[in-house]
């Protein structure tokens, strides 16, 4: 699997955020620090593992945890935020609320 | 076997209290909250458990899980051996370790 840099993370959340009508989070340096997480999750696992959540050892078994997150659509949803606060529907955003730590409900543990 | 994991010992102001953080390298929320306890100038040790061997990990993570019969997520905090917290949501942090000098 070949390497991924920066740019090209930054540019798949960006389009991972404009297809489901989220927005990325506008604090810019956690933004990047999720999107810095995820480059390196690609390139030691090679999928982009959500940085927010270990790996179990395998693709198949981190299947539900590759971002966009099988849950981020219904945490997006109901509390305005992914798991991670990567993408935040856009309401969320504009309330300038602060994302916070959410249960996860990816349901692997 | 936690205590065989490697720690990183990072010192504070106020000793007040045991904190081991279990986090995530990559995770936002972990890095909030080791910089949470660092501006409130708390001394702490922490541990990335994604740069331990997965058995290590998922050892660590099951001595947690019965320790405290709640589920591991990130950042996982334990407090004087006893409390746990689980994620970061400061104004729980802050009841739970009070504010540094305060006590």
């Amino acid at each position: 699997m070949p390497e991924k840099n920066l740019e090209q993370t930054e540019r798949f959340a960006s389009m991972v955020a404009a297809k489901q009508g989220w927005v990325l989070n506008p604090d810019a340096e956690f933004t990047r620090s999720l999107e810095e997480g995820l480059n390196l999750n690609w390139n030691r696992y090679g999928y982009y593992l959500c940085p927010c959540r270990d790996t179990l050892g395998s693709r198949a078994a981190d299947a539900s945890v590759i971002c966009p997150c099988a849950p981020s659509w219904k945490d997006v949803e109901e509390t305005g935020q992914c798991y991670c606060a990567l993408y935040l529907s856009p309401a969320f955003a504009a309330s300038g609320d602060a994302p916070r730590s959410i249960p996860d409900r990816s349901g692997r543990d | 076997m936690l205590e065989t994991l490697e720690y990183i010992d990072v010192p504070g102001s106020d000793s007040g209290h045991e904190i081991t953080i279990y986090a995530l390298s990559t995770c936002g929320f972990c890095k909030r909250a080791l910089a949470y306890l660092d501006t409130k100038g708390f001394a702490y040790r922490y541990v990335y458990m994604d740069r331990l061997p997965l058995e290590t990990k998922n050892a660590a993570k099951q001595v947690l899980k019965d320790r405290f019969k709640d589920s591991v997520a990130f950042p996982f905090a334990v407090i004087d051996g006893d409390k746990h917290l689980v994620g970061f949501i400061e104004p729980d942090w802050a009841a739970t370790l009070g504010e540094a000098g305060s006590r």
